[in-house]
């Protein structure tokens, strides 16, 4: 079986409740998606910016491709792709975060930049954790914070990807944000 | 006591109460548990907070640093006096200002929690190099950039006027101006590249026309210049790439763009095509439902001819539009070729 219809067919069976089909399809997706966002990162450097849902939509295409793009695949996809995301993402604050940055490329002074780089990649740390605590509570939340933040989609792609109304996603959006701003703030002070 | 019940109520009453007066919400919640008013009393303090218009990718700046995030009338940034905030984006923040002798500028200032990221201090010095370089009537004329304790700044002319987006959403546009307009972009365009440089971010949001009908390219936010510009790879996953939203952007990036492939100045002209289909038609050429049917679309959907779409259309410019859309690079025109071409159907003297 050709990649494509390997990925297709491990959306597939994971719609049918094949949960062993996710745990086959994850790294798929997380090294796909882990290696364009690479190349996104050091192609800023060019002046090329790729979002995580223009990252996402491309992952799309080529591990399941065009052909294959039916709705439930697609929002299958979505679903798994988002995690992945979120992984991504905060593996690589988390090294960016204890990371050292020595650079004689910058203007300023590392003393001055240095704190706030740390304190952008700890908040994007600190809200995955957070988000752990939610998950415990309220799983599908957890989800559509995940999906809206992490994966970049609007409401109304999160509602279609999960299979709930508009209104759901934005009410659970409105409540989550809520409980986890309020959790990162206690946690600091 | 069961935790998923209470979270249920908990989530009842936040969505019952949330909109109401203070001493509305006491009513209801009054006869609920002790531990339910305290989660729902919590969750409500930090929704006061007021924190809601915030994109989520701001959040996390803006909660951690604290920080002023305006400044106010009066308040001066090297020479220049603040008026009013005009905007807020993702690198920074644009007021009105005015020099000593009264002359209004926009002033852009780098946000300060920014300064951490190389590359968003990198893009402000190429964005502000960039348009320095550049003298032209069709792209707005930088006066000035500078340090202040506020951030680094770039004071620009101050263009009054309506966006293309604006110009588009307010309906069909006349044949005259039409060209009128297509001929000012292209020709500004074409002078940049005649420089060496690419704007990477054309869009309807960029492009102001005065109210004396001249029009002008802003935002060489992403522009590079052709030349070897050292820049630091960037590793800042948090305030470049998790912002979100697509929203404009991957409307009028051209399909090499996406792929991830490096811009040319054959992007922009793509671009610029999109923009130009739009102005003509009233209808944008990739317009989908869902980021990926845009993506999807850009990448492989056959487009339609803008006479399709509009009565009357200039055969030569509706070709020209059709190729400054072509999916490969190479067989679109220059910025100087389209310019030529919306000159010669130009009426103005």
């Amino acid at each position: 079986m050709n990649p494509q219809g390997e990925v297709t067919s491990l959306l597939t069976a994971w719609g049918k409740g094949d949960q062993n089909a996710l745990n086959e399809l994850m790294p798929l997706v997380y090294n796909e998606l882990h290696r364009m966002a690479r190349r996104a990162w050091s192609g800023q450097a060019q002046g090329h910016t790729l979002q995580p849902t223009a990252l996402i939509n491309e992952a799309f295409l080529k591990l399941a491709g065009a052909e294959n793009a039916s709705f439930e695949n697609r929002c299958h996809f979505l679903a798994v792709a988002c995690t992945a995301m979120r992984q991504i993402l905060v593996n690589h604050a988390k090294s960016r975060h204890t990371g050292k940055r020595g650079s004689g490329q910058v203007m300023l002074s590392l003393e001055d930049v240095q704190p706030a780089v740390n304190q952008e990649a700890a908040e994007v740390v600190a809200l995955h954790e957070a988000l752990e605590r939610l998950q415990a509570v309220d799983p599908r939340k957890s989800k559509v914070v995940e999906m809206r933040y992490f994966g970049g989609l609007s409401i109304e792609e999160t509602a279609e990807a999960l299979g709930v109304s508009i209104i759901t996603v934005n009410r659970d959006w409105r409540l989550a944000r809520t409980w986890l701003i309020r959790e990162m703030s206690s946690g600091r002070s | 006591m069961n935790p998923q019940t209470d979270w249920e109520e908990i989530e009842r009453l936040f969505h019952e109460v949330v909109d109401l007066p203070t001493q509305e919400r006491e009513a209801l919640l009054a006869s609920a548990s002790e531990s339910v008013r305290a989660e729902v009393g919590s969750l409500l303090e930090t929704n006061d907070k007021a924190f809601f218009s915030a994109p989520p990718a701001h959040l996390a700046a803006d909660l951690i640093e604290n920080q002023p995030s305006a400044l106010t009338a009066g308040q001066r940034v090297g020479k220049y006096e603040i008026e009013a905030l005009i905007t807020t984006g993702g690198m920074g923040e644009v007021y009105l200002a005015h020099d000593p002798s009264g002359n209004s500028v926009a002033l852009k200032i780098l946000r300060p929690h920014l300064v951490a990221s190389p590359q968003a201090v990198d893009r402000f010095q190429t964005e502000a190099r960039a348009a320095s370089a550049l003298s032209h009537p069709n792209i707005v004329t930088v006066c000035e950039t500078g340090d202040s304790p506020a951030g680094m700044f770039i004071a620009m002319e101050w263009v009054e006027g309506s966006t293309f987006r604006e110009l588009i959403d307010a309906g069909a546009v006349d044949t005259s101006r039409a060209i009128d307009w297509c001929e000012q972009a292209t020709r500004a365009l074409a002078a940049a590249h005649h420089a060496e440089i690419l704007h990477r971010d054309i869009k309807p949001e960029n492009i102001i026309l005065r109210r004396d009908g001249v029009l002008k390219i802003l935002d060489f936010g992403l522009a590079r210049l052709a030349g070897p510009v050292r820049l630091e790879p960037d590793t800042s996953g948090a305030s470049g790439t998790i912002s979100g939203t697509l929203s404009g952007t991957l409307l009028y990036m051209s399909p090499e763009i996406l792929r991830g492939e490096v811009a040319s100045s054959a992007s922009d002209v793509f671009s610029l095509g999109t923009l130009l289909y739009e102005l003509w038609t009233g209808k944008h050429p990739f317009a989908g439902e869902t980021p990926l049917d845009v993506y999807e679309a850009i990448e492989c959907r056959e487009v339609a001819a803008p006479s399709t779409l509009r009565d009357g259309m200039p055969q030569e410019i509706d070709v020209l539009i059709m190729r400054m859309l072509d999916r490969d690079p190479a067989a679109r025109p220059s910025a100087r070729e389209a310019s030529a071409v919306f000159s010669r159907f130009s009426t103005k003297p």
